[in-house]
C-alpha cells in the first residue's frame, strides 16, 4: 500500500476515535456538584425572597439557574415523599407557609431534620424560579 | 406587587367563595418521557404547584422548567437552553376544569375516572387539552393522575434534524398530583 495512504488512514483513524472520545464525554459528562460549587450570590433569605416578590421578572433574569447561598431563619421541614424541603418563610398564603422552599440533596437531609425551628442556617443550592408563592432551590446543602 | 398579581391567577380560581373547599400541593409530580429510534429520554418534577377547587371542578398548575431533572447533564442544558428557553419562558402552566365533575362523589372515598378540559401553555404557545384521568378521595386528600401526549411542534419548540433520531415529536406526559385540604 502506497505509504501516504497508509498515513492518511492513520490519521483518520486517529480523528474518529479522538472525535469519539470528546463526544463521549461531553455527552457523558456529570451534573454539576452543587455541594462543592462556588455560589454565583451570598446573600439573606429576606433579600432573595423581596427580589422575586418586588420585580420577579427582573430577579428570574438575575437568579434563575444560579447558584446561591442564603441564610435565615428556619421555618419548618416539610416531607413529600422522599423529598426532604427545609422552609424559611416570611408570609402566610394559601399553601401555608411562603417564602423560600430548599429541597435538600439526600445527604443533607437528615442534617436538616434535626435543626430547631427559629435556628439561623446557611443553605446552598441551584435556583429554578419562583413558583408564584416561593422561590425554589434544589439541590441545597447546609453549610457547616 | 408582581407575587401579588401571579397568586391572584390562583386565588381567582379558588374564589368560589369563603366556603370553597381548596385542596393545594407545592411538590406536584409532573414526568415526560420522549421515545426515539436512538435513545429514548426522561425527565422528572417534583416541585409543580397545583390547586383544585373541589366544588366548581376549576384547577390550576403551575410548573418551573427548571426543575426538570435530567439522567444526563447535556440533556438538562440542552432542554433548558435550546428547546424550552427556561431563561425566557420560565414556567408552564396548565388551567382548566374537571368536565365530569358531577360524576364524582366527594362524600364516598374512591378512585373515579375524570376528564380534564383546559389550556396548556408553553413557551407563550397556548393549546387547548382535553384528557382522561383519576381523582382519588382518600379523606381529606385527593389524588389526580393523567397521562397524555403533547406535540412539541404546538409549542414552538423543534427538533434539528440533526437529532430527529433522539427525540420524539410527541412527548408523553403523566401527571401525578396529592392533593391536601387547605
Amino acid at each position: 500500500m502506497n505509504k501516504w495512504i497508509k498515513i492518511f488512514l492513520i490519521l483518520a483513524a486517529m480523528g474518529f476515535i479522538g472525535a469519539a472520545a470528546v463526544y463521549f464525554f461531553v455527552y457523558n459528562k456529570p451534573h454539576t456538584n452543587y455541594e462543592k460549587a462556588k455560589p454565583d450570590f451570598e446573600m439573606t433569605a429576606q433579600a432573595l425572597y423581596n427580589a422575586f416578590a418586588n420585580s420577579q421578572s427582573e430577579a428570574e433574569q438575575i437568579y434563575n439557574g444560579k447558584i446561591i447561598q442564603i441564610e435565615g431563619s428556619l421555618d419548618s421541614v416539610e416531607e413529600a415523599d422522599s423529598l426532604v424541603i427545609a422552609i424559611i418563610a416570611f408570609d402566610q398564603g394559601m399553601f401555608g407557609p411562603e417564602g423560600i422552599r430548599c429541597s435538600m440533596l439526600e445527604n443533607h437531609s437528615n442534617t436538616v431534620k434535626q435543626i430547631n425551628s427559629g435556628t439561623i442556617v446557611q443553605l446552598k443550592g441551584f435556583c429554578s424560579g419562583f413558583s408564584g408563592t416561593d422561590v425554589i432551590l434544589e439541590s441545597c446543602s447546609v453549610i457547616d | 406587587m408582581k407575587k401579588q398579581l401571579i397568586t391572584s391567577t390562583l386565588l381567582i380560581l379558588l374564589s368560589a367563595g369563603l366556603m370553597a373547599q381548596n385542596y393545594v400541593t407545592r411538590n406536584g409530580y409532573i414526568r415526560f418521557y420522549s421515545e426515539a429510534p436512538l435513545e429514548n429520554i426522561e425527565a422528572i418534577n417534583r416541585q409543580v404547584s397545583s390547586a383544585l377547587n373541589i366544588e366548581t371542578g376549576e384547577f390550576v398548575f403551575r410548573v418551573l422548567m427548571r426543575s426538570f431533572n435530567f439522567e444526563k447533564a447535556l440533556m438538562q442544558e440542552h432542554f433548558n437552553e435550546n428547546y424550552v428557553e427556561s431563561h425566557e419562558y420560565p414556567n408552564a402552566t396548565f388551567q382548566g376544569s374537571i368536565a365530569n365533575l358531577s360524576d364524582v362523589d366527594l362524600t364516598k372515598n374512591g378512585t373515579y375516572n375524570i376528564t380534564v378540559d383546559g389550556e396548556l401553555t408553553i413557551k407563550n404557545a397556548t393549546n387547548k387539552i382535553s384528557q382522561p384521568g383519576t381523582l382519588t378521595i382518600a379523606g381529606d386528600q385527593i389524588t389526580g393522575k393523567s397521562v397524555f401526549t403533547i406535540k412539541l411542534a404546538d409549542y414552538n419548540i423543534s427538533i434539528p434534524s440533526a437529532v430527529s433520531r433522539n427525540i420524539s415529536e410527541e412527548i408523553e406526559i403523566t401527571v401525578d398530583v396529592s392533593l391536601k385540604k387547605m
